[in-house]
């Protein structure tokens, strides 16, 4: 069996039910839920985080990859460019194809 | 063994807890892979074979029925006390802006310096995955440049390349959509190892030579990301490059380029157990550790269009033999689903001018147009940047919890009729 169909027990009883569907019905029927949307953007954490790595672009002195001068010391030292044999094996891969794994 | 992973790699990492489940089917508007079972109302459960483990579900239920089962908190906590040990923490950018939201902080704060400082109180030495980014950038920018050269230009260019348009490789959810459901078009991946995928050898070879100067071996290796998908991602059985690298110098010994992998959330619980508070924590700098430079391309891979943004300050230097003016590039920011734009570039061997056409996905549905018109033959673009979260890694299955975040009113609104 992949999966229950066995739904969950609601405990509620009759009078319970018909409350909360008359203030389902009163909340849709003024259409008061639309103000929840200027109250909420549900991605506003999502827009916050991001302006903080911005913040974070702005602030760094060198904001270009080729800039990283310590980066550029490692391949100097180990003596290698990008795309090379040895960043071949360092720091590229190949895929799978997960359909006939 | 599930058939949609190589051996040895971590599987079933998401679980739905059938006890907290409602039934409600939010996770399934949210996973990208339709890979969750279950009809409205009765239990759900993931598709382990389907899933790309990218943890969508889990940070979206508004019931938190959805786990993370794989916890090496403690692990992580006993090999710190292991003095033999030399613990490396490799930190993605995006968790600098969500770790502060589990003790406290408002979203998005960003926090370098007290998570630096944390992790060293915690016993750990810094490599910053921005550094990776950085080096993810020059390897696979270069790599676009070399097909632009090839297919664009009919130059002749060394090495194997794959053809255009490049996506890139950064996201593992994404990788493992394409590996798993497109199989024939992977070559259009990037060949670039993920930061993730750059960060262990560099860690391991140059780091344990250069910068701790300690064996190899002595090296774990603790991955701290977004994502729960990058758990997977470290366990792939070829990414041992620094083992290799190490056994043709005589050494024995087999280990994944990155150990084991925390999220922000992990990380956080971690730092809680030993009794570690970012708030009050004495910020670091590591202003002398060279794996910890990194500049503001590296840092905005953690958003939707950072990776292009990113890879088009360096090739755009590369190919023109000019920087770009103004490095705010608008059209790749923001949360349309798909952005497209057009670069014109002046090619500074001869003055020729070319178009780049570029396009940026986030949420992994919104790519198969795109990969439709490549099968068909008419995709437009040279470089295509995909990541699986809405909004990016900020957004990622790791991250810390938002309650901003939960869709109940969403899906309320879609049975309206108005």
């Amino acid at each position: 069996m992949r999966y229950s169909y066995k739904e969950k027990e609601v405990k509620l009883n009759r009078r319970e039910f018909l409350g909360f569907a008359g203030v389902i019905a009163a909340f849709l029927w003024t259409g008061a839920y639309t103000v929840t949307d200027l109250i909420v953007d549900r991605t506003k954490y999502i827009k916050m985080r991001t302006a903080g790595l911005y913040q974070d672009d702005e602030k760094q002195a060198k904001r270009q990859s080729h800039h990283n001068q310590s980066l550029l010391n490692m391949y100097k030292k180990m003596n290698f460019q990008p795309l090379s044999p040895m960043a071949e094996e360092l720091f590229h891969t190949h895929y799978v194809d997960r359909s006939v794994l | 063994m599930p058939k949609t992973y190589q051996a040895n790699e971590l599987t079933g990492i998401i679980k739905i807890d059938a006890d907290k489940c409602k039934g409600c089917d939010t996770c399934k508007s949210f996973c990208p892979a339709d890979a969750i079972n279950g009809a409205y109302g009765a239990t759900h459960e993931i598709d382990n074979e389907r899933c790309l483990q990218c943890g969508q579900c889990l940070v979206n239920c508004p019931f938190g029925a959805i786990e993370d089962t794989v916890d090496v908190v403690d692990q992580v906590i006993e090999k710190l006390k292991d003095s033999n040990t030399t613990v490396v923490a490799t930190v993605a950018p995006a968790v600098r802006v969500a770790l502060g939201e589990e003790f406290g902080m408002e979203p998005g704060k960003l926090i370098t310096e007290q998570m630096y400082g944390a992790l060293k109180k915690a016993g750990f030495k810094i490599m910053d995955v921005n550094f990776a980014a950085d080096n993810t950038i020059l390897e696979e920018g270069t790599e676009l440049i070399h097909k632009i050269q090839k297919y664009v230009l009919n130059q002749s260019v060394e090495g194997e390349l794959g053809p255009l348009p490049q996506f890139t490789s950064c996201c593992p959810a994404w990788v493992r959509y394409m590996e798993l459901y497109h199989p024939n078009l992977r070559q259009h991946l990037s060949s670039a190892k993920s930061p993730q995928g750059m960060a262990g050898p560099v860690a391991k070879i140059y780091g344990a030579e250069e910068v701790w100067k300690v064996q190899p071996e002595q090296i774990f290796c603790v991955g701290v990301y977004p994502c729960t998908a990058k758990k997977l991602e470290a366990s792939r059985p070829e990414f041992t490059a620094a083992a290799d690298y190490w056994k043709k110098k005589g050494h024995t010994a087999t280990y994944q380029d990155t150990d084991v992998v925390l999220t922000t959330r992990d990380l956080a619980r971690l730092l809680k157990k030993l009794n570690i508070d970012v708030r009050n924590v004495e910020p670091a700098e590591e202003k002398d550790n060279p794996l910890a430079e990194y500049t503001g391309a590296g840092t905005i891979f953690g958003a939707t269009g950072g990776v292009m943004e990113a890879a088009l300050r360096t090739a755009y230097f590369v190919l023109t033999g000019e920087e770009l003016g103004e490095l705010h590039f608008e059209p790749v920011r923001g949360l349309k689903e798909v952005k497209t734009a057009e670069v014109p570039i002046k090619l500074k061997e001869n003055g020729q001018e070319i178009t780049l056409k570029i396009a940026v996905v986030h949420g992994t549905k919104n790519v198969e147009p795109l990969l439709a018109e490549i099968e068909a033959g008419n995709s437009p673009y040279h470089f295509i940047e995909v990541m699986n979260c809405p909004g990016g890694c900020v957004n990622g299955g790791g991250q810390p919890i938002n309650p901003m975040g939960t869709s109940w009113t969403g899906k309320f609104k879609a049975i309206l009729p108005w």
